[in-house]
């Protein structure tokens, strides 16, 4: 028996780790991340809009001029090493101009989107929890709201509370809940008759935990997404509205603003239109592929 | 006497997933002669499905056949044939049932319009003809008033109905192998016996040869004239019916045999399960995959992969207790029919 | 599913009836009075009679019911702006401009796009699903005023390929005149071409995940046929419940193209006539527009349980 092949005697498996297991775990939160990271068109609008957001924030200071500071004898001037994107017809600089609308149009539209995603939330959270009468009642508001054309509620929000900044986001946001809402009350409903609610339920999961555990989670992907739409959306309808002349006016200035009072002087001096319309559209266009980025990212059927 | 339709050898199959490449499938080889019936068993995961997809080409991105691979049906290269040989390959020479049959028909098309399709893209017969062969074949897999079940949607079949909507589809190529993927899974067990049935009554009027894949031997037992036992993406034992059910000579067969109910344990005894997990395929083990698992385990398990050991009339385990050096195991592999019991 | 429909047309008509008196009271929120610019160099008398005209010496409550009652039979009153005219007269003249705008954006707009949709499916995680992506997102990112300003200026000012403004008249309302209409519909499609483009892609994505399209292809079917036969039938269900929205909303006009390109159209005078506190034109344009959503709606119900098999026998059980 000595000569007996160590290798051949049973050691059974008791003591094995036969349960370990070797894959690293992640959240969904690493995942998503993760293959956000991978999207190349993604990350990029990610860089582009922090470097915008650096731009409304510092290029005032960065460029040394004031924005609303008028010079007669640098009226209309092409870009140039003093004035980066120009002056407008009173000689201000459009670089310091253009940074500070860029930073007016994302406030107004992070506000908005702010009272969007909270009164949505809220309102669609109350339909689903409540359902029955008040479901189908607040149901009908949301869709009477909806058939309203929007224009006629923007105007006449604008028309009562006048072009102030105040007027502007609550015109933007009369409405604009109410999708949120829908929204969140489907992804409510569906969680409410789902089989993993109640199996958690049975599981003797605490309402606490149930929300923190599955209706965070679920409806944060959407919400998430609604940001990512919403705030170019704003800048859109806040520079269409200024373009109107419902909007902002000047002395206020933003990017609608800037636009429409390039639009006047597109004919001969076209850099006063394309400057703030090109930050405007990089702006919107790093939303939406962000947002086209996040949708796929957050889609954990995409998942590999 | 028994000529070989589909000769699979050293298939190895990877998905490149973010965390690295899983084997799924790590060199398997088995053939499958005209008209019989071969079973892949083995437990979710353990590559089983991703093998009948490879039969039929059909492993799409990120999963790979692996260089080396080779699969032989009727002689010719299933892998190395073109876009054009393998449209006329799949369907008519080679059919797939797959395991859900809501989600493998298309809502929104008529159930007869799908098994016609089949004939009219092969050139087989015109459109008219195909639509009155469709009838015929629901008639054949059992479905009455066919003439008007034809004209119905997926949605309006029951189970069972869509399974026998799903073989008619399958055999309307008149293909000489079938490759059934859990084809009774997501039925009911009354059912189950019925799409057997009927699986044993068409092979022996198509005399198609038949690749069953499950995970449930009390279906296997049934119909399959040899056995391939999967773990881990390998085949760990191989043989005839009889010899599997009666002779195992893997402990991981041992250790399925005994998890299968059976009417005549009594009330005391449980049922038998394995503990544990199999081996992520991310990172599969130099030794048996079974190792980890098995109580029989030897430090040698761990260390290299048994190589097979012949037991006659193709019986095969890879298991080194079969290895001279090992110690005999009292019990273990029954000898006779009795013992097993 | 007679009941339904009857029920279902009842709802439509009450939310008809408070989207008109919510567009009633909210006009009347507007603080100024419309008739102001008209009446302030005519005497007392003679501006009495205007109020009195327009019945604008009677208390709100009372106006509107009067509005209702008008509304019930068509009448939606005089325009304060513009003198003899009504909201009949008005859609006769513009809505044939905006709808024929309307359409044809839509037409090329979703052909584009679709095309450029299964494109981008049928080529997924490859450069040309990368471009066509980016230029899609580019072409929504882009306010349809910007395009048409720059549009205005370069193709049809600078180069002068296409007429800056106008829109074909009288025998050529429909058919003819195209040159007018070229660039006012290449600014309205953009917005369809991005929105039509991504919404087929990622329902073809959903599609091509599914295993009937591994069971077809299994049956050795082509990819061609494939994309044909089952992809596409059941990638276009949420299309075709979309489609009509847009119809919808084209066919009543855009402010916008309608503005640079001076097209006589339906959308150009809604915010004039709200800015004057018009209050027969809005009403008319605002329940027209509304009447055309509400319907829109019911009419994508319908739609949808006949595209959808499944949907089909669920409404008869």
């Amino acid at each position: 028996m000595e000569t007996k092949d160590q290798r051949f005697t049973i050691v059974g498996c008791e003591n094995t780790d036969k349960e370990a297991i070797v894959r690293p775990t992640i959240t969904y939160a690493q995942d998503a991340w993760r293959r956000l990271r991978k999207n190349p068109i993604a990350m990029g609008s990610l860089v582009v809009l922090i470097l915008l957001a650096v731009m409304a924030i510092f290029g005032p200071t960065l460029c040394g001029q004031d924005f609303t500071a008028q010079s007669i004898l640098n009226k209309n001037k092409l870009p140039s090493a003093e004035h980066w994107f120009g002056t407008d017809s009173l000689g201000r600089d459009l670089f310091a101009r253009t940074c500070i609308g860029a930073r007016v149009s994302l406030l107004v539209a992070l506000c908005c989107t702010l009272v969007q995603i909270v009164v949505g939330s809220i309102y669609g959270g109350v339909m689903a929890y409540f359902g029955g009468k008040v479901d189908a009642f607040m149901m009908r508001v949301i869709e009477v709201l909806m058939s309203l054309p929007y224009l006629l509620v923007v105007l006449i929000v604008m028309l009562v509370l006048g072009n102030s900044i105040f007027g502007l986001l609550v015109a933007l946001c009369v409405t604009s809940w109410c999708n949120t809402a829908r929204a969140v009350r489907g992804v409510v409903l569906q969680l409410k008759s789902s089989e993993y609610v109640m199996a958690a339920r049975t599981l003797g999961a605490s309402p606490a935990r149930i929300i923190r555990k599955h209706l965070l989670p679920n409806t944060l992907s959407i919400l998430i997404l609604n940001t990512a739409t919403s705030i170019p959306n704003y800048i859109f309808q806040e520079s269409t509205l200024s373009f109107l002349g419902m909007g902002l006016q000047p002395p206020d200035t933003s990017l609608g603003v800037l636009i429409s009072l390039g639009q006047a002087a597109m004919e001969f001096y076209p850099t006063q239109l394309v400057f703030p319309a090109l930050v405007l559209v990089s702006i919107v266009l790093s939303f939406n592929l962000l947002g086209d980025g996040l949708r796929d990212a957050l889609d954990p059927k995409l998942r590999k | 006497m028994t000529e070989t339709i589909l000769e699979i050898k050293d298939l190895r199959v990877s998905y490149d997933t973010y965390a690295g490449e899983v084997q799924s499938v790590r060199g398997i080889s088995f053939d499958v002669k005209k008209g019989e019936t071969v079973a892949i068993v083995g437990e979710s995961g353990c590559g089983k499905s991703v093998t009948a997809k490879s039969i039929m080409q059909l492993i799409a991105k990120p999963g790979r056949i692996k260089e080396g691979s080779s699969i032989v049906f009727d002689g010719r290269n299933v892998l190395k044939m073109s876009k054009k040989e393998l449209r006329a390959y799949r369907g008519s020479d080679c059919a797939m049932i797959f395991q859900d049959a809501l989600t493998s028909l298309d809502p929104t098309m008529r159930v007869g319009k799908q098994i016609a399709e089949v004939l009219t893209i092969h050139g087989k017969c015109p459109k008219k003809e195909a639509a009155e062969k469709a009838v015929d074949l629901l008639r054949r897999v059992g479905i009455p008033n066919a003439e008007l079940r034809a004209k119905e949607y997926p949605h309006q079949f029951s189970g069972g109905m869509r399974q026998r909507a799903m073989i008619a589809t399958a055999l309307a190529g008149d293909p000489k192998l079938l490759i059934a993927d859990e084809p009774t899974t997501a039925l009911d067990v009354t059912i189950q016996a019925q799409i057997i049935d009927l699986m044993k009554e068409l092979q022996q009027k198509t005399g198609a040869a038949i690749v069953l894949i499950t995970h449930d031997l009390g279906v296997v037992a049934d119909i399959a004239d040899r056995i391939c036992v999967m773990y881990s993406g390998k085949i760990v034992e191989r043989g005839a019916s009889a010899d599997i059910f009666y002779r195992p000579k893997h402990p991981y067969t041992v250790s399925l045999l005994k998890a299968v109910p059976r009417l005549d344990l009594t009330n005391k005894q449980t049922l038998a399960t394995i503990d544990g997990t199999p081996p992520d395929l991310l990172a599969p083990p130099a030794g048996c995959p079974f190792s980890t698992r098995c109580k029989y385990c030897m430090p040698v398990c761990k260390e290299e992969m048994p190589g097979a050991t012949a037991f006659g009339n193709g019986h095969e385990a890879s298991c080194w207790l079969h290895d001279p050096r090992a110690p005999k195991v009292e019990g273990l592999f029954c000898e006779t029919k009795e013992a097993c019991r | 599913m007679l009941k339904y429909t009857v029920r279902r047309f009842l709802e439509m008509l009450l939310t008809l009836f408070i989207i008109a008196s919510a567009t009633f009271f909210l006009l009347e929120a507007v603080p100024g009075d419309p008739l102001l610019e008209r009446v302030e160099r005519l005497p007392e008398s003679v501006a009495q009679n205007m109020y009195h005209k327009y019945g604008l010496d009677k208390p709100t409550i009372e106006r509107y019911f009067i509005t209702m009652k008008g509304m019930l039979k068509g009448d939606f009153g005089e325009s304060v702006r513009m003198p003899g005219y009504d909201i009949h007269q008005l859609l006769k003249e513009t809505l044939a401009p905006s709808a024929r705008l309307g359409i044809q954006s839509i037409l090329v707009g979703v052909t584009l796009g679709l095309l450029l949709g299964i494109v981008a499916a049928m080529f997924k995680g490859t450069w040309l699903d990368y471009i066509i992506v980016f230029f899609s997102v580019l072409l929504i990112s882009v306010p349809t005023l910007i395009f048409g300003l720059l549009l205005q200026k370069y193709v049809a000012g600078e180069w002068g390929l296409f007429p800056i403004i106008g829109w074909p008249k009288g025998a050529d309302l429909w058919f003819g005149g195209w040159k007018y209409t070229v660039l006012p519909t290449l600014s309205g499609c953009f917005s369809y071409v991005a929105t039509y483009s991504r919404l087929l892609k990622t329902s073809m994505l959903d599609v091509i995940n599914q295993d009937y399209v591994l069971a077809a292809r299994a049956k050795g079917l082509s990819e061609p046929q494939i994309v044909r036969r089952h992809i596409l039938r059941n990638a276009f269900i949420p299309i075709i419940t979309v489609l009509p929205m847009s119809v919808a909303f084209a066919l009543t006009g855009s402010f916008f193209i309608e503005k640079i390109y001076s097209i006589p159209g339906f959308g150009r005078y809604f915010i004039e006539s709200v800015q004057a506190r018009d209050l027969s034109i809005v009403l008319g344009q605002t329940v027209l527009m509304a009447a055309v959503y509400v319907a829109v709606v019911f009419l994508v119900d319908i739609l949808y349980t006949v595209v959808d098999p499944r949907i089909r026998v669920g409404g008869k059980q």
